[in-house]
């Protein structure tokens, strides 16, 4: 096991590295590794290396491990591995809120925050929903995150629909896409925090999502609190999901896909199952971001287009060979 | 060992039960009987804590059941829940190791050579040694029932308590089971258990708590509980009672 987690560490410093050499301006790998060791040289390729391509690979690896981590908690939670981050009401919470913003001319430059501050509101809306007793219900929660979701996407639907301004519903479109284009190093630093919380939350929470692997009522038989353990869960999957929708907008798809790749892998004891879907995360993130980048250069792809046009194809492909050996 | 004073046990606001009293020692076999839906699963998941208990008082070893924390109790009661379906696929050692659960910090992450010495004791007492690679959806209903009793022997604690063990399994399987619970109980520890069949309780267990309608009907040695007027008020059937040299044993007055 510490070996393929090993094997998984490798492939994400190796998928971050490559994201490194891809780019809309040509750069000669040895320029960037130049680059790389003389931040301050003169010339383009050092402002390139670590003004735009550095915290561009560095948010895409944030973004695909909290989306990955986000997913492995969630579907642990409700051990059903149809769910992912989002249905926390994070992005749909956000993105409702972006979108309303941008119509109204808000300035770009506060958008991240209230992003953040519209999507833990939404997160904390669906888990009262989802409350029951002192814990959480697994079918109310999927209830209220699917159906808020759909609310949220409906007030994005009416404002571009209501806009005038064809800028403004090409902003909301692109965000929606998600894409990282813009980013850095501060938008890094805004969203580090909440990911960095929730990935504690999520190590706190590695002996109760063990536990919750024979189910609820036995994990209480064993003297796990699952009530704690529910909302522990559900808060470190929120603030995930918050932190990567803050950094990239909608990124479908890592955090429903990498998860089921991490438990073929590595099986799903949450010891290693947690890493490693941070790890493969952040390795597909970083991989689909510099292609993204760099197929149709001088402009972007959006990344969630690109993830849906690779992944889904794949996914269903591994999904049923699996059933067929199965 | 547990001590039930004037216990009344609710569901969903309506008194099920009341008037329960009883001692249940060390290394005793108690089998709790009583018709469908009388609340014997509910009296279990009180005993251990899980469900709250309308009057009365529940004690383990003198200490009242509300001054224990849940890992308290886990440390003292382990509790094979009746089946619920295992979605993930676990290997039994995995599921026997996670009855090492209430003997861990928060921050132990890692099974201890002494959990692991747990672990292989709880699958040889209950004759699984062999199994532990196993994927728990690969065993029959017999080895799923028993596997669930390693990760309650794993838990370590004085007590077990199971509801319904034997339900789905086949005359022989079942026997086997109980005379595993009885052993068990031989070598120290204290076995509650829901049963249905009233000639099983009587050939394994040492004391019988029959749970009627509305109240407790009788506590104690089978040949005092299985009476044709005591079981007749419980059931509802008349049953003829057949005393053989290993106690009593009750028949259906319809079929003589």
């Amino acid at each position: 096991m510490t070996l393929r987690l090993a094997a998984l560490a490798l492939l994400a410093a190796g998928a971050c590295g490559a994201s490194l050499l891809a780019g809309g301006s040509p750069l000669a790998p040895h320029d960037v590794f130049a680059a790389l060791l003389h931040p301050h040289a003169p010339g383009d390729a050092a402002t390139i290396v670590w003004q735009l391509r550095l915290p561009r690979v560095a948010i895409a690896g944030v973004v695909g491990a909290s989306l990955g981590l986000g997913g492995a908690l969630l579907q642990g939670l409700l051990r059903n591995p149809l769910v992912d981050p989002y249905l926390t009401g994070v992005s749909a919470g956000a993105g409702a809120a972006i979108a309303l913003a941008i119509i109204a001319g808000v300035s770009p430059a506060v958008l991240p925050a209230l992003g953040f501050a519209a999507g833990l509101s939404t997160a904390v809306l669906v888990a009262a929903l989802a409350r029951r007793g002192s814990g959480i219900d697994a079918n109310r929660l999927i209830l209220a995150g699917v159906s808020l979701s759909a609310l949220f996407s409906a007030v994005i639907t009416f404002a571009i629909a209501r806009t005038a301004s064809p800028d403004a519903a090409q902003q909301v479109l692109a965000w929606l896409a998600g894409s990282m284009a813009g980013r850095g190093w501060s938008d890094l630093l805004f969203a580090l925090p909440y990911a960095g919380a929730g990935a504690l939350l999520a190590a706190v929470a590695i002996p109760a999502l063990n536990a919750l692997r024979i189910g609820d009522v036995r994990a209480r038989t064993i003297g796990l609190d699952v009530d704690r353990a529910q909302w522990t869960i559900l808060a470190a999957a929120s603030l995930l999901a918050a932190a990567s929708v803050v950094l990239a907008g909608m990124v479908g798809f890592i955090g429903l896909i990498v998860p089921h790749l991490a438990r073929r892998s590595v099986g799903s004891d949450a010891r290693v199952l947690l890493p490693a879907s941070a790890l493969l995360g952040a390795a597909l993130c970083a991989v689909a971001d510099a292609v993204a980048r760099s197929i149709v250069a001088p402009s972007e792809l959006p990344i969630g287009v690109l993830l849906a046009f690779i992944g889904v194809p794949a996914f269903l492909y591994l999904y049923l060979q699996r059933e067929q050996t199965a | 060992m547990i001590a039930l004073r004037g216990v009344a046990i609710a569901a969903g606001g309506r008194t099920l039960v009341e008037a329960i009293d009883a001692r249940i020692g060390a290394c005793e076999f108690t089998a709790v009987l009583g018709p469908n839906g009388v609340g014997k699963t509910t009296l279990l998941r009180a005993i251990r804590g899980l469900a709250p208990i309308a009057h009365g008082e529940i004690a383990i070893d003198g200490r009242p059941l509300a001054q224990l924390t849940g890992l308290e109790r886990a440390q003292r009661i382990a509790f094979v829940t009746a089946d619920e379906t295992l979605t993930e696929a676990l290997t039994v050692r995995d599921v026997v190791a996670l009855g090492r659960f209430p003997h861990h910090r928060w921050w132990q992450w890692n099974e201890t050579p002494h959990d692991g010495a747990a672990i292989e004791r709880a699958l040889a007492d209950v004759g699984m040694n062999r199994y532990g690679d196993r994927l728990f959806g690969t065993l029959s209903s017999g080895e799923r029932q028993r596997a669930w009793i390693a990760m309650g022997l794993a838990q370590a604690t004085p007590v077990l308590m199971l509801d319904e063990p034997t339900s789905h399994l086949d005359v022989r399987v079942a026997h086997e089971l109980l005379a595993l619970l009885r052993r068990l109980a031989a070598g120290g520890r204290t076995i509650v258990c829901v049963l249905h069949d009233l000639n099983d309780a009587a050939a394994y267990a040492d004391r019988l708590l029959l749970l009627g309608c509305e109240r407790m009907l009788a506590y104690g040695r089978p040949e005092a509980v299985l009476t044709p007027q005591i079981i007749e008020r419980a059931y509802g059937i008349a049953m003829q009672r057949i005393d053989t040299p290993h106690g009593p044993r009750m028949l259906p007055a319809a079929l003589r």
